[in-house]
């Protein structure tokens, strides 16, 4: 019996080497303790149970490569995960990422790119699944959420127009990107996120945006520790179980 | 209590500098900013069901916890357990006391 070809998967691209300088014995913060794992494991396990998503690449800074094997190993063992070290900023790392999963792009194992800050622990795999498939439909994906209450910085007059709050994971067809971050790397650009790069130099690829979700929070202040801590207990510590919060 | 530290901003002071988080358990019991001290932290009194929804999931979730440790360093997982087993009550206990007297 012949056997069937294994379909492309998605690759997914988890950011966490950060861009500020870290002061001290400070901890990076997707490497603290989340409800017993640490930040960026969660989003390993959203995304476990997801046949359609394949190699991992975790971008870390070079002091944190030690660290971010022993987590892995302790935490998510059995995961197909690549650890690279990142680049002076989110683009560079980004670039780095990419060109660890260039001989499986080129090899066509891989169609799809998703690339993930790893300080947004609770996406959930429905999210993920979400722009796996609206990237292979459109090209490209980015979770937003309306934002209609943003107030002018003079004034405090509500903003007028529609505003979208961004977020993460983004996905792409794998060629596109590529050729959007040879584009970008030849022309010294540096997108603020990944679709900043392809919107500039891959301009036929439709962007579709995608639901985002309120839960999908970013841990930024230390107070969002604790609400992340919540949501997850919320959801009995299952992501599938967590409540998107209302999309759009 | 496990203290840990890591850059976050500070929602009082707007810079994001150092904190220092301390847990009970698996949760986050404080947040203080090292530069302005803001405290950030879970009435005991909230603590105590999160803490013991917390314990139940670490309770149950512990036997797959143990067979992986086993199957990653059986001679170590040997080696560590009576310990391990031992130190139990006395962490548990610790934990418990940090949250009714209030941390």
């Amino acid at each position: 019996m012949i056997g069937q070809p294994t379909p492309p998967r998605a690759a997914l691209v988890l950011l966490a080497a950060g861009s500020g300088s870290r002061t001290g014995h400070s901890t990076n913060k997707v490497f603290l303790s989340l409800a017993g794992r640490r930040v960026f494991v969660w989003t390993l396990d959203a995304t476990a149970a997801d046949p359609g998503i394949g190699p991992v690449v975790l971008v870390v800074r070079a002091d944190e490569v030690d660290a971010a094997h022993a987590v892995l190993v302790r935490e998510a063992p059995g995961r197909d995960v690549r650890v690279v070290v990142g680049g002076a900023s989110r683009h560079a790392s980004e670039w780095s990422a990419v060109q660890a999963l260039l001989p499986m792009i080129e090899q066509g194992e891989v169609d799809v790119v998703v690339v993930h800050d790893a300080a947004r622990p609770l996406s959930g795999p429905a999210l993920f699944r979400d722009v796996v498939e609206a990237a292979r439909t459109h090209g490209g994906a980015v979770p937003g959420r309306r934002q209609p209450a943003l107030l002018d910085r003079a004034g405090l007059s509500v903003r007028v127009g529609e505003a979208i709050g961004v977020q993460t994971p983004q996905a792409f067809l794998a060629p596109e990107l590529v050729a959007a971050y040879r584009a970008a790397s030849q022309a010294g650009f540096e997108g603020s996120d990944t679709a900043a790069s392809v919107e500039r130099f891959a301009p036929d690829v439709t962007i579709a945006n995608v639901p985002g979700a309120s839960t999908n929070i970013k841990i930024t202040y230390a107070e969002d520790l604790f609400l992340a801590e919540a949501l997850l207990a919320r959801s009995s510590f299952d992501l599938r179980r967590l409540s998107r919060g209302g999309g759009g | 209590m496990e203290e840990e530290y890591a850059d976050l901003t500070c929602a009082a002071c707007g810079r994001t500098v150092e904190h220092e988080l301390r847990h009970v358990g698996r949760l986050l019991s404080t947040t203080t900013c090292t530069a302005c001290g803001h405290v950030v932290e879970v009435a005991p009194r909230s603590m105590l069901p999160a803490y013991l929804h917390d314990l139940e999931h670490r309770v149950t979730s512990k036997p797959v916890r143990m067979v992986r440790r086993a199957r990653r360093d059986p001679a170590r997982f040997v080696r560590e357990l009576p310990g391990a087993l031992l130190r139990q009550p006395a962490k548990l206990t610790a934990e418990l006391w940090s949250i009714v007297r209030g941390r």
